[in-house]
């Protein structure tokens, strides 16, 4: 179920002036790993109460209160809205019966794409409360809705580029009627759509002739593009395709021109071609983005945000906008999602990021890099960091954030964990959001080799330092979840970590945590 | 030469004496423009296809009905790329007309040559002894995608702003899209060659290593080595079905032992990768530098991982460019300089990277503070010995003393925590034996080995 909130303003109620002003504070605040722990260091040390077992219920130390941040990311936050069960009513148990009977299939329409409209329909009804007051036995099978929505489809679109391009050659009227006999035509001979082409290069020609940008309203491209389509035309009258892609939309005409004036929408997958009073073009998705700005920083709502990025990246997708702001757009949505830890929709918009700066566009160019560095540390991609490393010029080296994450890599690399905690805690932007991720298992490799260095003890207050630990407490907690509980041992007021007994205790947890890593859209 | 009587005795001299290697000459693209316009120009689009079944349909060329048919069409294939292939040279002759890309088109051409051949071997009953005709056609259909591949890129009006505007864009894959396809292609030629069921001795597996290797190549040249992982799983999984690895030519053998360690390389796994490029290294042949050049280039860093071992200078001599690469390191290795190997490996670092190997020399660091410290120990000398004793060893040191030591190269000072941590380093790999006592600041060392492997 998706998450709710405040149903969006109705078009034109949302005074959009309002939004236009700029607002360019940043959505984010980087992130310090600690501010202080250098005050406590001088004050005298509370007398710990525990001499050889640290109670995992251990009351925090006073010391702690010196803390400033905590920067472990929250689990992202689940809102999930529990699932009620549905009564289902006789007359919706028929509607879906009386769409499966033989006689009404169409051959055109997949039982995948009938079965997410009757979902999509019924849901609906559910949400607006209309179950039960729905004349289901007069609604229209969901193969006549989805045929209707296929026609629907092309024909605005392509009124509504009629009306805009001066350019349009002559022939547009035989262009809609081509295309209403094609809808025929995928109907009679249960084709499919064009992008199955044989040749596979067919889709992404008549794509990209196009005009890649209407607003400029470059004259080539869509000359070129008749061709194109009387030769798609002309092998869809081959009847060549014969399989049918689910979920995939079918190819609208060009990219979209949107028309909506909503700042707010919900994030649906697309199962059919996007329609353009459902689009928000480029000035509206600035104000959205603003918009979406001040709520992240008023109400922290993830699932609210992340819908709604998804939703601006789809309309910018189907516009092929591919301009700075499509790059802000994508990093603005790569901060939050790494800061909230949803690796899934942070690599997304990582690898949109990469090909967006390589056409040239400008952004965050160096703070990306830098984030890449440390997310290969993170998932220890060898191949990657290889190739990152070959990819940098000698200025970017220098980059504050870059050569943050390189020096991450090399201490690292070369096992000087003590040089590694140094940078952690130095770590610009939101790097340390990253670094949380691995922090744990360095800490983990820390601990060996300090139980292979030295003999016979150190003071745990050394541990806390040298692995950055925000209190004894916490360096204390960390021991003790790795099965050290005899390894502590308070002698005369401190408390001393015995590394001559730990032999290799902690190889088994470092060699756990070594071992793959595993995540969603790794890259 | 040409298609005529000619050429046909030829052939037939060459079908009668089962000669592979020769008949892969006659589809070879590689012979002077001249001998490429004659064949060309021997016949036009409607005579070529008689002409060669004539020619082919001699009793004493020995086909069969199907054989013949197939054969036909490879030449016929051949006879049209070599048209293709002509107007590119003529046209690279002259840079004025290189508004089409003509290299692509020879691709093109040159992959529909490998298709029919490729039918061939399916479905008229090529004979497994013809094997290296694929080894000449796959082997140019590299060259052909890397040329035009190139030719596109150099041709700024080809650069398709096109590509760019799909979802799942990645300028670079636009780039060298004909190699990708190449890719493609080769890797269902190895499949051709691998999943052959007759018996050995007439079986296409014995083109498996051959291609392989080009794909290994292609793939390695496309940055995508993981995509390797499935040729070398396919070729373990035939494992018993193969032919033995010795009995395939020795050049297949280095080429792809040369693969095989280098992945291993990439992935980490030294004692593969180390056992793999020795076996390469031994049987290249002396004479080919560059390939050993090659190899040497991965085994020395995995020698220097694995065994702490370094080239020696008399090897580096004889391989000049290896002996840049690797000799300001290996020095500062040696000699325990740890500032001057940062500045060496910062020199070296974008030749390092380009091929792969900086991550692994990197890791030379560690014997190069072993060393260091190694001279520290030594420096400390002997303790005042008892009577009839052999003297022992200091083994009791200051970490200021090792701290010294690190900063001596650089001037930078280094505090001792962080010096603490590199000796614990040294200890946890087992570079040196011994303990840190903390609440002393200094080093116990083992009074028996204290840097293993080093007879101190």
């Amino acid at each position: 179920m998706m998450p709710t909130w405040p149903t969006p303003p109705a078009p034109g109620t949302q005074p959009s002036t309002s939004y236009t002003a700029s607002y360019s504070a940043p959505a984010f605040t980087p992130v310090q790993v600690r501010q202080s722990f250098g005050q406590s260091y001088s004050t005298p040390q509370p007398p710990y109460s525990v001499a050889h077992t640290y109670g995992p219920s251990h009351p925090p130390a006073p010391s702690a209160a010196n803390i400033a941040t905590n920067v472990n990311p929250a689990p992202p936050a689940a809102q999930e809205q529990a699932k009620t069960k549905i009564d289902w009513p006789d007359s919706v148990r028929r509607y879906v019966q009386r769409a499966f009977i033989p006689a009404n299939l169409d051959s055109s329409v997949t039982r995948a794409d009938m079965e997410a409209k009757l979902k999509e329909t019924i849901t609906q009804a559910n949400e607006k409360n209309i179950m039960y007051s729905l004349d289901w036995d007069t609604m229209p099978l969901p193969q006549q809705m989805i045929r209707e929505e296929r026609a629907r489809a092309s024909l605005p679109l392509h009124s509504k580029s009629q009306a805009q391009g001066p350019t349009q050659a002559p022939g547009t009227k035989k262009r809609k009627s081509w295309d209403l006999t094609d809808a025929a035509a995928v109907h009679s001979a249960s084709a499919t759509p064009p992008w199955r082409a044989g040749a596979g290069a067919g889709r992404l020609e008549d794509r990209v002739t196009f005009s890649p940008d209407r607003r400029q309203g470059d004259e080539l491209p869509k000359h070129t593009s008749k061709f194109n389509r009387a030769d798609k035309r002309q092998k869809r009258h081959e009847g060549e395709y014969t399989t049918y892609r689910e979920d995939t939309p079918p190819p609208g005409d060009g990219p979209v021109v949107g028309t909506c004036q909503d700042l707010e929408k919900r994030y649906l997958r697309l199962t059919a071609a996007p329609k353009p009073s459902q689009v928000r073009p480029p000035h509206i998705l600035r104000q959205t983005l603003e918009l979406l700005k001040k709520r992240w920083k008023k109400d922290q709502n993830y699932s609210y945000i992340c819908d709604q990025f998804k939703s601006m990246r789809q309309d910018l997708t189907v516009q092929r906008i591919r301009d700075d702001f499509t790059v802000e757009v994508y990093e603005i949505h790569a901060r939050i999602a790494l800061e909230k830890g949803d690796l899934g929709e942070y690599n997304q918009c990582q690898s949109q990021l990469k090909g967006l700066y390589r056409l040239g566009l400008k952004g965050k160019t160096n703070e990306f890099k830098a984030y890449r560095i440390l997310y290969y540390i993170h998932t220890a991609n060898r191949t990657e960091l290889n190739n990152a490393l070959a990819d940098l010029t000698a200025a970017e080296k220098k980059d504050k954030a870059i050569k943050h994450a390189l020096d991450v890599r090399s201490a690292l690399a070369l096992g000087n964990y003590h040089r590694f905690f140094q940078l952690y805690n130095e770590t610009p932007n939101m790097g340390a959001y990253l670094m949380d991720m691995f922090v744990g298992r360095e800490r983990l490799a820390a601990l060996c080799n300090i139980c292979k260095g030295y003999k016979m003890d150190v003071p745990l207050r050394f541990v806390t330092e040298e692995l950055y630990f925000e209190s004894d407490v916490e360096a204390a907690q960390f021991i003790l979840d790795h099965e050290g509980q005899d390894l502590l041992e308070d002698r005369s007021g401190t408390i001393l970590f015995l590394t001559g007994k730990a032999g290799s205790r902690f190889e088994g947890a470092r060699a756990k945590a070594f071992s793959r890593v595993d995540i969603k859209g790794q890259i | 030469m040409a298609f005529n009587a000619l050429f046909f005795n030829e052939l037939f001299d060459i079908f009668s004496k089962q000669d592979g290697y020769q008949l892969a000459q006659t589809l070879s693209p590689d012979i002077p423009t001249e001998e490429l316009r004659r064949i060309c120009r021997s016949h036009n689009a409607h005579s070529i296809k008689g002409a060669l079944k004539r020619g082919l349909s001699a009793p004493a060329v020995g086909l069969d009905h199907q054989e013949l048919q197939g054969w036909v069409e490879v030449y016929a294939a051949y006879w049209s790329a070599t048209g293709v292939i002509l107007a590119a040279r003529d046209s690279n002759s002259d840079s004025s007309r290189s508004s089409d890309l003509l290299w692509t088109k020879v691709y093109e051409a040159w992959t529909e040559l490998l298709n029919v051949l490729l039918r061939g071997y399916q479905s008229w009953g090529f004979e497994a002894w013809t094997i290296p005709c694929l080894y000449v056609v796959c082997n140019h259909l590299r060259i052909f995608a890397m040329q035009a591949d190139k030719e596109r890129n150099n041709n700024s009006s080809f650069d398709d702003a096109a590509a760019a505007l799909q979802d799942d864009f990645d300028p670079e894959t636009n780039k060298r899209q004909k190699l990708e396809d190449c890719a493609r292609v080769l890797s269902r030629v190895f499949m051709v060659c691998q999943t052959d069921r007759a018996p050995l001795e007439e079986s296409r597996k014995w083109g498996s290593y051959y291609i392989a290797n080009l794909l290994l190549k292609t793939y390695f040249k496309l940055n995508s080595a993981s995509l390797s992982k499935n040729i070398l799983n396919s070729l373990r999984a035939g494992g018993r079905d193969m032919p033995e690895f010795s009995a395939f030519p020795k050049s297949q053998r280095v080429t792809f032992k040369y693969h095989e360690g280098v992945l291993a390389f990439l992935e980490e796994n030294y004692v593969l990768a180390e056992q793999c490029l020795t076996d390469a290294l031994n049987l290249c042949h002396k004479d080919a530098k560059r390939n050993k050049e090659l190899i040497l280039t991965y085994l020395i860093p995995c020698h220097l991982i694995k065994s702490h071992t370094l080239p020696t200078e008399e090897l580096l001599e004889r391989f000049p460019r290896l002996q840049k690469l690797f000799l300001p390191l290996c020095q500062c290795i040696k000699r325990g300089e740890l500032h001057k190997f940062d500045l060496a490996l910062q020199e070296g670092e974008d030749e390092f990277v380009k091929r792969r190997i900086y991550l692994t020399l990197e890791r030379g660091r560690d014997i190069a503070l072993r060393n260091l410290l190694r001279k520290v120990f030594l420096a400390r000398g002997f303790e005042e010995a008892k009577e009839g004793e052999k003297p022992a060893r200091r083994t009791r040191v200051p970490v200021s003393e090792f701290a010294a030591a690190i900063s001596l190269g650089s001037q930078e000072k280094i505090d001792n925590d962080e010096v603490e941590c590199l000796l614990a380093n040294m200890i946890y790999k087992g570079h040196m034996k011994g303990y840190i006592s903390r609440q002393h600041g200094i080093v116990v060392l083992s009074k028996s080995g204290a840097f293993p492997g080093t007879n101190v």
